[in-house]
This record gives C-alpha cells, sequence and structure tokens, in this order.
C-alpha cells in the first residue's frame, strides 16, 4: 500500500485531506509541523489546541499520527527572511517561504525518510505529471502560495482538495463527522496567531518616528512610527485626517521617510512594467509572449508579456496594476497550468 | 457545579450583591451570610470561622503560606506545581516519595534541618489519589519541635497541607490532622472556580500579600467574594454530609472498574498506593500506548478522562509526578487518570469500563499492526 504522509494542521481542509486518502485506500500518517510560534502579549498562538485538534481527528480516522518539529529551521528560513525582507523595504510573502522551504522541502525530506512514498496537504491546488493546476474552486485556488515549489517535490505531492469547492470541503467533513468539520479557518499569520503583520514586526524592530511627506507638494503632513510598517498601495493606518485617502507611494528606507498620495493616478502607484528577480520556473523556462499574471492571492488573472533580456525577466503587464511592491511575487500561468514566477524587483 | 451550589450562590450575584462592608442596612443581611458561611467552612475544620483567610483559590492560599513562613522548605516531588513553584522561592528539600507516591515520616524526618521553618505535604496526591501519612508527619513535626526547645533552638517549625484533593472523602479536622496551617479549594467539592482558603493556627504569623482595605482580618484585602464564599460553604456542607457513604460508594464503582481493566489487561499497570488511596482515583496505564490517543476517542463518546502527559509526541510535557515516581516513559506516556464522582454510577462506569475496553483494544491493534 502506498504510504501517504498528509500534514494536518488541526484545520478542516488537512482533516478531510486525510479522510479522503484513507478512503481512497492509502496508508496515512497524519503529520503536524510544529514550526516556530511566539506568544505575544494578549495573542496566543493557538498552536497546542490545533495539535490536539489534528490528533484528534488522526484519531477518528484510525490513523497513525506525529509530529515533526521544525521550530528552529522555520524561524531561520520563514521568520527571520520575513523580517529582513521588511528591513530592506520590501513586502514578502512568509507562506510562500513556507512552502518552498518548510511544507515541500524540509517536510517532503523528513516524511521520505520517514519511510512515506508521497506527501500530501490541504492546498486547493491540483497536480498533474509534476505540473501545477490551478483548483477548480478558482476563488480558493493557492497555486500563488506554491510557485517556488520544485517538480521534483510535486511529484511526490497529492493535493486531493484541488477537484472540490471550500462549501463542498465543509459539506464533506461534516458529513464524515469530522472533529474540525465547522472549525473556523485560521487568519492572521500563521506562526503569531491573529495578530495583524505590524503588531508582529513592533517586537522586532524599532519603532522610529518619520515624516510622511505628500510626493507633490514635498510637504510634511504627518507623521508615522517607522517606515518598515508601509506598504507600496497602502491606504489604511497613515493618520492623515480629512480629505481624500492617502496612498502610500513611495519609502526611502535610509532617512526613514514615507511618501504619499492622493493621486489614484500617481505613476508609481500604477506598474505596466515589471522586472523579476529570484525566479523559479517549476517545470521549465516558458517561451517569451503573452501569457497570464496574478501579482497577489486571489487577485483575477491578468495578461502580460512575457520577455527575457539583459535584466533578466521582464513582464510588461497589459492592464497597469495598482500596488505592485518590491519584494511581492508575480505568478505566471499558462492556462490552469502554474509556470513559476518571480519577485518584483 | 452541583445546582445546589448554583441556587445557594445566585441571591449574591442579584438582589444581595452589596458590599459587606458597606454602612447601609441591606448590606447588615450580605455581611452576615459572609460570616456564617465562614463558620460553617470552619466548623468541618474544627475552627472558627474568623481563623479563615478566604483566598482566590488554593493556589494563593498555598503561596500566602509559603510567603508567610519563608525558608527552608521541605517539600515533596510529587507535590502540585503550586507548592512547588512557591517553594523555589526559597531554600527547599524536596523528598523523593516513593514508587506510589507516598511520604513516610521517616523520609521526611530526615530531610528536615535544623533551620527547616515548613514542611508542606498535601493530605493526597492530586495524580496518583495516594494518601499522605499526615498526622504521623504531624508527630515528627512536634517531636523536632521538642528537640529543637531542649537544644535552646527557637526556629519555629511549622507543617501545612493542601487539603483540597480531602474533601468529602477524608477527615479534615486540622486539630486530628495535627497540621498547623492548611489549605482547600471550592472547584474541588462542585463549588465555585477562584475560591479557596487558608487556616493558620492562632501562633502562626501570616503576611499579607495583596494589602487594600483590610479585609479577612487584613491578611488579605480586596472586597469579599460574598457569592463564591457561600458556595464554597454550600458545597463543603454537601461534600461532608455523605463523606463516609460517598466514599464508600466511590471505592466500591472504582474497584469494579479497575477489576474489570485489570482482567483485560493484565500487563496495565496501578500507580498509586493500593490501600491509602482517595476512593474516586484510579491511575492506570497501559504500557505502549499513546494514552493522548485513548483520550481523544474516550471524549467522543462521553468519557472523559486525563493523561499522564499532553501531547505525548511533544517533549517535556511528562507529568512531573509520574517521573518523580520513577515510571519509564513508555509506561508513563500510557497513562490514564481517572476520578469517580457524585455522577458516576453503576450504570455510568459500566458503560464508561466498555468504552475504555474497546478504545484501549483498537489502540492496541493499532499499534501492533
Amino acid at each position: 500500500m502506498t504510504k501517504v504522509y498528509v500534514g494536518m494542521s488541526g484545520g478542516v481542509d488537512s482533516s478531510l485531506t486525510a479522510a479522503l486518502l484513507k478512503e481512497q485506500g492509502y496508508d496515512v500518517t497524519g503529520v503536524y509541523m510544529k514550526n516556530w510560534t511566539k506568544d505575544l502579549p494578549g495573542m496566543k498562538c493557538p498552536w497546542a489546541d490545533d495539535l490536539a485538534d489534528a490528533k484528534r481527528v488522526a484519531v477518528q480516522l484510525g490513523i497513525d499520527f506525529k509530529v515533526f518539529d521544525f521550530e528552529n529551521e522555520y524561524k531561520h528560513k520563514v521568520v527571520d527572511y520575513m523580517i529582513e525582507e521588511y528591513k530592506r523595504g520590501r513586502t514578502p510573502n512568509p507562506d510562500i517561504i513556507c512552502n518552498q522551504e518548510v511544507k515541500f522541502k524540509l517536510f517532503l525530506e523528513t516524511a521520505l525518510e520517514d519511510g512515506a512514498d508521497l506527501i500530501a496537504t490541504g492546498h486547493y491546488a491540483r497536480v498533474e505529471n509534476g505540473v501545477l493546476k490551478q483548483a477548480v474552486d478558482t476563488n480558493k485556488d493557492q497555486t500563488y502560495f506554491l510557485y517556488r515549489v520544485t517538480e521534483k517535490a510535486l511529484k511526490k505531492t497529492l493535493f486531493p482538495l484541488g477537484e472540490f469547492t471550500k462549501p463542498t470541503v465543509r459539506d464533506m467533513a461534516k458529513e464524515r463527522g469530522l472533529y474540525t468539520a465547522a472549525k473556523k479557518d485560521s487568519q492572521g499569520i500563521c506562526f503569531v496567531g491573529q495578530i495583524g503583520i505590524r503588531e508582529f514586526l513592533s517586537h522586532y524592530v524599532e519603532q522610529v518616528a518619520g515624516p510622511i511627506i505628500d510626493k507633490k507638494s514635498g510637504k510634511t503632513i504627518g507623521q508615522h512610527d517607522g517606515a518598515i510598517f508601509y506598504t507600496i498601495g497602502q491606504r489604511h493606518g497613515l493618520d492623515v485626517g480629512g480629505g481624500l485617502p492617502y496612498y502610500v507611494v513611495g519609502k526611502d528606507m535610509d532617512k526613514n521617510e514615507v511618501f504619499v498620495t492622493t493621486d489614484l493616478n500617481d505613476k508609481t502607484l500604477w506598474k505596466t512594467d515589471l522586472i523579476l528577480a529570484s525566479v523559479h520556473w517549476i517545470n521549465h523556462t516558458p517561451t517569451e509572449g503573452i501569457c497570464k499574471v496574478r501579482i497577489r492571492h486571489r487577485a483575477p488573472l491578468t495578461p502580460a508579456t512575457l520577455s527575457f533580456n539583459s535584466d533578466g525577466v521582464r513582464l510588461v503587464l497589459h492592464n497597469a496594476e495598482r500596488a505592485a511592491a518590491a519584494g511581492q511575487s508575480v505568478v505566471i500561468y499558462d492556462g490552469e497550468n502554474c509556470l513559476g514566477g518571480g519577485v518584483i524587483a | 457545579m452541583d445546582p445546589k451550589v448554583v441556587a445557594a450562590m445566585q441571591p449574591y450575584f442579584s438582589e444581595n450583591f452589596y458590599n459587606p462592608s458597606a454602612p447601609y442596612a441591606p448590606a447588615i443581611v450580605v455581611r452576615r451570610a459572609y460570616q456564617a458561611a465562614k463558620d460553617s467552612l470552619g466548623h468541618t475544620l474544627g475552627v472558627k470561622g474568623d481563623e479563615l483567610v478566604m483566598t482566590a483559590g488554593a493556589t494563593e492560599s498555598i503561596n500566602l503560606a509559603f510567603h508567610s513562613i519563608g525558608g527552608h522548605i521541605v517539600t515533596a516531588n510529587v507535590e502540585h506545581h503550586a507548592v512547588l513553584e512557591a517553594a523555589k522561592q526559597y531554600e527547599h528539600t524536596l523528598v523523593k516519595a516513593d514508587e506510589r507516591g507516598l511520604m513516610t515520616p521517616t523520609m521526611v524526618k530526615a530531610a528536615i534541618r535544623s533551620d527547616t521553618r515548613l514542611v508542606s505535604i498535601a493530605i493526597a496526591n492530586n495524580e496518583l489519589g495516594t494518601i499522605q501519612p499526615l498526622r504521623a508527619i504531624a508527630e515528627v513535626i512536634r517531636e523536632v519541635r521538642k528537640t529543637r526547645l531542649a537544644h535552646g533552638n527557637h526556629t519555629p517549625i511549622y507543617l501545612h497541607s493542601d487539603a483540597s484533593q480531602g474533601v468529602g472523602q477524608l477527615d479534615i479536622n486540622v486539630a486530628r490532622l495535627g497540621v498547623d496551617l492548611l489549605t482547600l479549594n471550592a472547584a474541588k467539592v462542585y463549588g465555585p472556580k477562584q475560591v479557596g482558603l487558608l487556616w493558620a493556627a492562632s501562633f502562626v504569623t501570616l503576611n499579607p500579600q495583596v494589602r487594600g482595605g483590610g479585609q479577612e482580618g487584613g491578611i488579605r484585602s480586596g472586597t469579599e467574594n460574598v457569592a463564591g464564599v457561600v458556595g464554597f460553604a454550600k458545597a463543603m456542607e454537601l461534600a461532608s454530609e455523605h463523606r463516609k457513604y460517598e466514599s464508600d460508594r466511590l471505592a466500591t464503582l472504582r474497584d469494579t472498574l479497575q477489576n474489570k481493566l485489570m482482567a483485560a489487561f493484565p500487563n496495565a499497570v496501578l500507580s498509586g498506593h493500593q490501600k491509602h488511596r482517595l476512593a474516586g482515583h484510579l491511575h492506570i496505564s497501559f504500557p505502549n500506548l499513546d494514552a493522548e490517543r485513548v483520550l481523544f476517542a474516550l471524549e467522543s463518546r462521553g468519557v472523559l478522562v486525563a493523561t499522564g502527559s499532553a501531547c505525548a509526541a511533544n517533549k517535556g510535557t511528562r507529568s512531573h509526578v509520574l517521573t518523580a515516581i520513577g515510571l519509564p516513559p513508555k509506561i508513563a506516556d500510557g497513562s490514564i487518570r481517572m476520578t469517580l464522582g457524585h455522577m458516576s454510577n453503576e450504570e455510568n462506569i459500566a458503560q464508561a469500563t466498555m468504552h475504555i475496553i474497546e478504545e484501549v483494544r483498537r489502540e492496541y491493534a493499532r499499534v501492533q499492526s
């Protein structure tokens, strides 16, 4: 019997994943990945409860259950990376790095060493012969987070939920009486529970006040508590009162300055020409030409022209996108296939 | 909580909500009820109500006792975290309990130094149910006092006991126990949470840890938890009423459960003193099993048990009591603690027995396949 290790987080998606695979005749082992967590004042990370829930479902299904301790690696590869990126004034995505470094590398390797033939997770995505495809539920599709996973890893991976919509998943979990069937979806940063990134970062970087400058007039119109906390395109949290809403259009990390505008047509706010760094192609380098791209999770696919030049990978968006910030990932698709992508330089 | 306890507390949340210290007439009713509740609690201990300091639970009571007396302290490695953590603040010696979790008077005596001020031993161990020979230990303390006096050593020595586990099953009269300080907790007798008390003999000086308006004789300030204390008194009354009958009843049920489980799983390991044990306690280990899996399987069938380690796959969460009595990890991690109580009866214990046997069998089958 094929041995599958399922990453179980204690949520409904991974619970059903394990249940479905068991029904399909696999020899299933549930694995809770103990990643790095931090209890911040007033916000306890719910990992112990999540671990217990994952184990409850494993018991319910009568499958083996293990805990893989990835605390050090996670802190090093994901958390530190994220803090560093923010310090450089960029907007990283911890989920993408977590998938690349932890779930589809460390977890996969550890599982295989432990005797697994395959791994599975509750991601909404599909794999066919090592090709990553969008989930049937396009609203839930999580391929954006998976574009840095290797073909080799995908060939060892099952995503049983890719064929279903989220409401169907809930229904199927209920039908099976899974303990987590009605459990709320998790929110916030996975390793600190339900707090904002700003709150999290404030524990790692000094909050230094600086000016908020109106880009057009060059006048200081307010104070911020650290340029690091702001992202290009951001509207909220500026504490600049009155009149039209302000949008962040630029940052000077060295001077700790944040530039804003009320002009939604400001050209720094809208980008068509993107250069990608740290490019990763899942199967092979695609050919130049027209493709579809996504610049954030759940954003609609938008047409672009891909080319390779001396700067590296260039994408010209057919429709300008707002708030495409440095450090953010752009993921490239050909039809339903996710080809890979890169990070906005 | 016992519904009778809830009913007794109810008026003090609504019509009799007055602060007992208030000067107007309606407050007098509340003041009297509070005093009556303390008198009633005192009655169970064989002391006056005024001798009791009401606290927010046993942990506070223990901390008040320890911080009033200080070190050197003698206590046991199987004691509750509240005792161990309070003791850590001072110079202390942890007596190593035997494999049944028992502390003998000889063991205690050996740990007492010439500067020992406090000995703290719970009346019974909360995990194993082992009942400690408190009276004999009190005898040791009396001997030490005599010897000290004879040698001109004027360091006082007191015996403290957390008797929370014993209420409703054991005699907790302080004179008969021979203790100098006693801690009780309401939640252990189907009373409200965050309500407890400390009794100290008149010759023990307590130092307030919470200062303010001077309530509880100035030892524990803060507006009285009237409803909580009334509920505690009611709970204690109910527990004391049927003490003998209830502990016999629970012991019979527990023994039936134990015998059936041992017959089904001859390799299971019983922990705790098999003779001197709380009537409602059963601590049993199924070697090589992950008890937490059994717990989860049982909870879905309406049987609630505790384990000797939480998240067995996770390091460092094994019960310090099981480690202290030398239970090997393979046995400790398969430990289940069952406590029987008011709601237990022949029928539901028979049901529970069946569920436990089934689930443990299922787990053994899974592990062995």
